[in-house]
Order: structure tokens, then C-alpha cells, then sequence
């Protein structure tokens, strides 16, 4: 009722071929989109700034990552730092007197450079092992930034954005910082949903089914592993560019620490592997849901709703977010992008149940 | 019917009345956002630093508050992620807070640029950007204490002045690998010139559980004095590997972050000798911490655990809250009501010789000094608790000012 498959019928391969073959998903896809663009003349600065904002850039790197974990399925646990790449070879670049546009570009060449050449430690390891190399590079890059203060900024490590403008629009506003944003996810979940249906996609995915078979098929695994950890590199590394330049406007190494890739690996896990639902899912639980319950945990307290001490306060949300992670997992193992399908599925075919594929 | 709804109004205008009383009582608080880390790193000192900073603001209020305004705390965790700090900040703004303390590196300096824009005040009390202290290139922001390097020079003029001078002396700064652990480094080379002693540093990896290798050089070095620099989890660790090491307790001297807790752990007697920078005093001898134990603590209304109050951090908490409450009450009485960013910093620069009633040294914040003096003395910790073996002092400000000139230069030009 809600998707009325009745009557969509597909005459032409590109009709059935196109990214939402059903007209009610391209209608929320669009409607969704028009929000986003509006955003910015409804929501306030607060909730754009610290929400909406941050929630865009994060389900942009989410989803770098996961066509690396998810599509390609290569593990990869030093993420943050493929972002600290480009955050400050963005600014370096900007410093030197490169135009933004470029920059941005530059940033992620750079990123994708040097996340590749860890990445060869892929053609060699799987699984764990290639988890190890992966958080040798987060360590690696963390301890360079930290010890060359021509990178890090100095004795203060803290490094501040140029101010920059994009296609001749300054960017410094919050409306302009997030349009930024916008425009770069946008492209990048483009851009995910595309690389599936290319020979390149369906190689990625032949890789991360088993290597072996695939190199049988004819797929060079050399290659195509290669080339994920470029692409996914290099998204990655302009995404941290874009963090930088359009949400923290100050970079010090803590923000691309450790804990950071942790994160991004959850994102992509609690979202769903390989899916662009997910990544905007998983990026907004992982962001978001611990900012909400503080918040929520603190109103009931100063409501008196809750009597106990200052410290579990604070350690409360914690372990509200923890189960919750536990729960979703335990309810879904595939990730919030699975029960989202689920959803859609059932609404599909509302209320005829029995017709369900 | 009538009658019914004659009821219903009177009782909605009731209700709205009350509403509008209790929106205009918490319009007139002085808000303070107290966002802060207390899950992630900065756990070792920021539940009794935060504790003591509430309870004296209740002290304030039980006393009538600044001229009947009283003080509102918001109390957040952002968990050391500078995305958390960012919306807490915003959310914080938006409700009227004036002031802020993150307590939190990382997140201090991601939002040292928004400060500045929106003409709130960041207080960075112990932590944070050093060069901060230059008031003309951040007017919003305020250390308020001793940075790290006006700490190196005290304690570097302790051995100086008790301990048979500097010159000819080996001394080795064992620190934690992170900008905050080399941040005492240029002071100490200057000085090293200047009093004509060896210096080496010696870093161990963060976050400092594992040192053994580390010291095991220091050991070949053979310091005649070691100043330790780290924080949280490895600072016992430095203590209990420097006297596995030779290192007589006497010899070690810390930056502020070690406290009792530390010498629980290391074992309060093993510690006993070990010296290091304070910059408020420890204990509850002083009259303001009497008044929070009998005002607060003994009316029940403290914070969080009795047994906290007047511990180093507590008092610390106590501290920062005593110079920030005495930045309002000037900003109220030479600028009046309602109190604004820009007034309140205003009133911080109005504070002079302001000691806190001994618990602090006396500070003297001016438009172009918000470090306040840089001074701090030396205490030992004497086996049950940490004893001053110095004055209240500032030493070899002219270096630090260097090093405070040179930041605020480099973030002028926008580092």
C-alpha cells in the first residue's frame, strides 16, 4: 500500500536498472534530501551544528570505511588516522597556498598514498593479522604527528583552519560549513551505491567472498585490494579534511586518536556491513546516542527523578549505550541497516503478509 | 459549566504565572558550564575537582549568593571527545551559561576559536593552551594558575634555593610522550643555559602503565635531581620505578598531578620525600574549606563523598570557582546585572592580590596577564599528606613569558 508495487513495471533495462527501482523509496530518498538542503532555515544552530553537521561528515567517513570492511572486506582498524592524513595535509596544503578545491583533492591523494602502502600488507594478511597492521598505522601516523611539530603545529599541537572559500563561496558560516558537508556526502553515498553495480564493485565483493575463488574467476586480487585501499583511502582522507575544515576548524592529534577508529569500526558495524543505510545509521547511533542520553540522563536527574551520585551520572549513559549496542546486536547481528530492510520489507507488502518474498 | 471553567482558567493562569516566576528566578542565575570529562581519561582528578568546584558554589548560594543572584552549575560529561564538548558547549550556550571549564585538553583547544567568537569565558586551570596566558591575543580565555612552565620555574627555583643551586646539577625530566608531557621542555632548556646545569629528557610512552626501560636509562644518566611529568595512571608508576632505581624520594620532584590517591598507591610511606608543584593549598585548614564542611558538607548538601573535601584536586575544584565567583562579583558591582560574557571578563581582569582566604597564592589577572602571576610553591608529601616546604613564589617569569609570547605569536598567525 505504502511502496505500490502495482503497476511499476520495468519496460527498458535502465528503468529496472536505476538506483531505486520502486518510485515511493526514490520519493523518501528525495524527500529526505530536501530536508537536508532546508535544514539549515529550520533547525537551529545548535541542533545543526552539533547534530546534524557532525552526524553528515561521520556517515561520510563511516562510509569510506565500510566499502573497504563491508564491500571489500578488509579490516581495517586504523581509519582515524587515514583521516588524520588528510585533515592536516589539507591544511598544510591550504597553508602553502593551494587553492581549497584542490586541497581537498590533495588531502585525499595523500591519505589514499600512504593508507595503501600499509593496505599492502593486505595482500599478504587477512583477518586479525591485517587488523595488527592496520593499528600499526594508527600508532605509526599518531606518533609522527605527535613528534614532528612541523606537522602537529608546535608546542600547542594544535593546528587551526585557514579560513578557505569553496567555488568562490567563503566558508566560514555555519550554513556554508555545513553545505560543505552536505555536498561531499552526498557524493560519497552516491558514489557507494554506484562502485556496487561496476565491474569493480562486484570484484570487491568477489574479494571479500574468498579471495582464492575470485582469483580464479579472473579477478587479479593484487590489484583489487589495492585499489579498495586507494579508493577507500582517499574518501577517507577527504572526509577528514572536511571534518576539519567544516566542523572542528582546529585540529590537534587527540581527535584522530585511537578511540576514534574504534569508533568508525562501530559505526560500520552497528550500522550494517556494506551498506549505505548503515553508514548513516551506525554513524548516527555511535555519534549521537551517547550525546542524547547524557543530556536525557541528566534532565531526569536534575528532575529529580533519578537520586544518585554526581559520577554515576555521568557513568549512567554508558552503560544505557552499551546494552544497547549489545541489544541491537543480539537482535539483529546485521545492523541497523538490517532492521531498517526489514521494516521496509514488511511494508512492502502491507497488509497482504502472506504475499512477503 | 461556567463555573467550571472560571476554575480552569484561574487555575491555568495559576499555572502560568508560576511557570513564568520559576523561568525568571533561573533567568537571573549566574550560569557556569562545568563540561567536563568523567568517564574517559581525566578521571583521575575530575570527580573531586568537580566536586569541590559544586560545593563551593553552593557554599556562594547558602551564603545569599552574589547579592541574592545565585550561581547555577551545568554539570555534563563529554568524555574527552572534543564532538561531545562541541554540543555540550552549544547546549550550554543556548541555556545562558557565561562561563566555561572543559577540563580537557583536546577539547579545550577545539574550542578556544568559538570562545573567542561568541565572547563567552574558557577558564583553563591547569590545563590547556600555556600561551593563553597572553590576555591580548586571548581576551576570553583565562588560565588563571600557574601554567606548566611557570610550574617547571618553581620547582626548578626550589633547587635553586634549598637545594644547593642549580648549577653543575644533572637533572632529568622523565615525561609522558604527548604535548603536554614535552610542554615544561623549552623552560628547562632555557634555564638549563641560563643556571648552567645538564638537562635530559627522557620520555615514556603514553599512557605511562609501562616505564621500566625508560627508567632504566635514567639510572645510567645518574640525576642528582629527577622532575617527573605525567598525569592520571603513570605518575605512580614514575614514582614506584624511580625509587626501584635508586632515586631517593627527596630527589623526585612532580608536576601538580599527584595526590594522595598517587601515594595510596605507590604506598604512603615508600613516597615519603617526594616534592611536587601545588598551586593550591591541601587540607581543610583554610576558612573557606571550614565553611564548605560546615555550610555544606555538615548541612548535607556536599556534592559527592565527604571524605574528598580538601584532597589536592578537591581544592583545586574549590579554587577555580573561588577566582571565578570573585570575577562575577566585580563584573556585578562595576558593571551591574545582567552578567555577560564580556562583563565577567571584565571582571576578571579586575582581580588583583586575590587569594581565595590562603587558599591559593595571591593572583593579580590584568588584560595582558590572565596566568595571574605564575606562582605556586613546593610541598612534600610527608608520609599522611602533602606539607609546604616553600612560600608561595614565581620564578624566572621572564622565560616563561618567552615561551607565551612565542605561542600567542604562532597563534596569531594561526596555529
Amino acid at each position: 500500500m505504502f511502496y505500490r508495487l502495482a503497476g511499476v513495471h520495468h519496460t527498458r533495462y535502465q528503468s529496472a536498472r536505476r538506483l531505486w527501482p520502486v518510485p515511493a523509496d526514490r520519493w523518501q530518498v528525495l524527500f529526505l534530501l530536501a530536508l537536508a538542503v532546508v535544514a539549515p532555515f529550520f533547525l537551529s544552530n545548535l541542533y545543526l551544528g552539533s547534530y546534524l553537521l557532525p552526524w553528515l561528515i561521520w556517515s561520510a567517513a563511516a562510509l569510506s570505511l565500510t566499502l573497504l570492511m563491508g564491500t571489500a572486506g578488509q579490516l581495517h582498524f586504523g581509519f582515524a588516522a587515514v583521516m588524520a592524513i588528510g585533515a592536516y595535509s589539507s591544511i598544510h596544503l591550504v597553508r602553502f597556498g593551494v587553492p581549497f578545491e584542490i586541497a581537498l583533492v590533495g588531502a585525499g591523494v595523500t591519505a589514499a598514498v600512504i593508507g595503501s602502502l600499509f593496505g599492502m600488507a593486505a595482500l599478504r594478511v587477512k583477518g586479525l593479522y591485517l587488523v595488527m597492521a592496520t593499528l600499526a598505522m594508527q600508532y605509526l601516523v599518531d606518533w609522527v604527528i605527535i613528534n614532528v611539530p612541523a606537522i602537529s603545529g608546535g608546542a600547542q599541537a594544535t593546528l587551526r583552519t585557514p579560513t578557505v572559500s569553496f567555488l568562490l563561496v567563503p566558508v566560514d558560516s555555519l550554513v556554508s560549513r555545513y553545505y560543505l558537508a552536505l555536498i561531499w556526502v552526498v557524493l560519497v553515498t552516491l558514489f557507494f551505491l554506484n562502485v556496487k553495480r561496476t565491474s569493480f564493485g562486484r570484484a570487491l565483493v568477489a574479494i571479500r567472498d574468498k579471495d582464492f575463488a575470485a582469483a580464479v574467476i579472473g579477478v587479479d586480487p593484487f590489484r583489487t585490494k589495492l585499489v579498495a585501499f586507494f579508493t577507500s583511502s582517499f574518501m577517507g582522507g577527504v572526509s577528514g579534511a572536511i571534518l576539519a575544515f567544516a566542523y572542528y576548524r582546529a585540529v590537534t592529534p587527540e581527535q584522530f586518536s585511537f578511540n576514534v577508529s574504534i569508533q568508525l569500526v562501530a559505526m560500520v558495524l552497528v550500522g550494517g556491513l556494506g551498506s549505505a543505510v548503515g553508514g548513516f545509521l551506525g554513524a548516527g547511533f555511535v555519534l549521537l546516542i551517547p550525546i542524547f542520553l547524557t543530556n536525557l540522563v541528566a534532565w531526569l536527574a536534575g528532575a529529580g527523578w533519578i537520586a544518585i551520585s554526581a559520577n554515576l551520572i555521568a557513568h549512567v549513559p554508558l552503560m544505557i549505550y552499551g546494552a544497547l549496542i549489545i541489544g541491537f546486536l543480539l537482535f539483529e547481528p546485521l545492523g541497523l541497516a538490517k532492521i531498517y530492510d526489514n521494516i521496509r520489507k514488511y511494508f512492502l507488502v502491507w497488509p497482504f503478509r502472506h504475499s512477503r518474498s | 459549566m461556567n463555573r467550571y471553567k472560571n476554575g480552569l482558567m484561574a487555575a491555568s493562569l495559576a499555572a502560568a504565572m508560576a511557570t513564568a516566576g520559576s523561568a525568571a528566578a533561573q533567568e537571573d542565575a549566574i550560569k557556569f558550564g562545568l563540561l567536563q570529562d568523567f568517564t574517559a581519561v581525566y578521571t583521575f582528578v575530575s570527580g573531586e575537582y568537580n566536586q569541590g568546584q559544586r560545593d563551593y558554589l553552593t557554599l556562594v548560594n547558602e551564603e545569599g549568593g552574589l547579592d541574592g543572584t545565585m550561581i547555577e552549575a551545568i554539570v555534563r560529561d563529554h568524555g574527552n571527545e572534543p564532538q561531545r564538548g562541541i554540543e555540550a558547549y552549544n547546549r550550554a550556550k543556548e541555556e545562558g551559561a557565561v562561563l566555561f571549564d572543559f577540563f580537557s585538553t583536546p577539547v579545550s583547544r577545539a574550542l578556544v576559536d568559538s570562545v573567542l567568537e561568541d565572547e563567552v569565558v574558557l577558564i583553563t586551570a591547569l590545563h590547556g593552551r600555556g600561551d593563553a596566558s597572553d590576555g591580548e591575543t586571548f581576551p576570553y580565555v583565562f588560565p588563571m594558575m600557574a601554567t606548566y612552565w611557570s610550574q617547571a620555574t618553581v620547582l626548578a627555583n626550589h633547587i635553586e634555593e634549598n637545594e644547593g643551586g642549580l648549577e653543575g646539577k644533572k637533572i632529568a625530566l622523565v615525561h609522558i610522550d604527548s604535548p603536554f608531557g614535552r610542554e615544561p621542555l623549552p623552560v628547562l632548556e632555557a634555564l638549563a643555559e641560563e643556571e648552567d646545569f645538564e638537562l635530559r629528557n627522557f620520555p615514556y610512552p603514553s599512557p605511562g602503565n609501562e616505564q621500566s626501560a625508560t627508567w632504566t636509562e635514567v639510572r645510567h644518566f645518574r640525576p642528582d635531581h629527577v622532575f617527573i611529568w605525567g598525569a592520571g595512571g603513570g605518575q605512580p608508576v614514575s614514582v614506584r620505578e624511580a625509587i626501584r632505581n635508586g632515586i631517593s624520594p627527596e630527589d623526585i620532584y612532580s608536576v601538580v598531578w599527584l595526590a594522595e590517591t598517587d601515594a595510596e598507591n605507590v604506598g604512603a610511606d615508600t613516597m615519603a620525600g617526594v616534592k611536587r608543584f601545588e598551586a593550591t593549598a591541601s587540607g581543610t585548614d583554610t576558612p573557606i574549606l571550614q565553611r564548605i564542611q560546615e555550610k555544606v558538607i555538615d548541612a548535607d548538601l556536599g556534592a559527592g563523598d565527604a571524605a574528598n573535601v580538601g584532597t589536592s584536586y578537591y581544592n583545586v575544584g574549590v579554587a577555580s570557582m573561588a577566582v571565578a565567583v570573585e570575577a562575577a562579583r566585580l563584573a556585578l558591582e562595576s558593571e551591574g546585572a545582567p552578567l555577560t560574557g564580556p562583563k565577567l571578563k571584565a571582571g576578571f581582569e579586575m582581580i588583583s592580590d586575590f587569594d581565595a582566604e590562603g587558599l591559593m597564592p595571591p593572583i593579580t589577572i590584568t588584560a595582558s596577564d590572565h596566568q595571574g602571576g605564575g606562582a605556586g610553591r613546593v610541598s612534600q608529601w610527608n608520609g599522611e599528606r602533602w606539607e609546604p616546604v616553600s612560600d608561595w613564589t614565581a620564578a624566572y617569569q621572564d622565560v616563561v613569558q618567552v615561551e607565551i609570547e612565542e605561542g600567542a605569536e604562532a597563534f596569531r598567525q594561526g596555529n
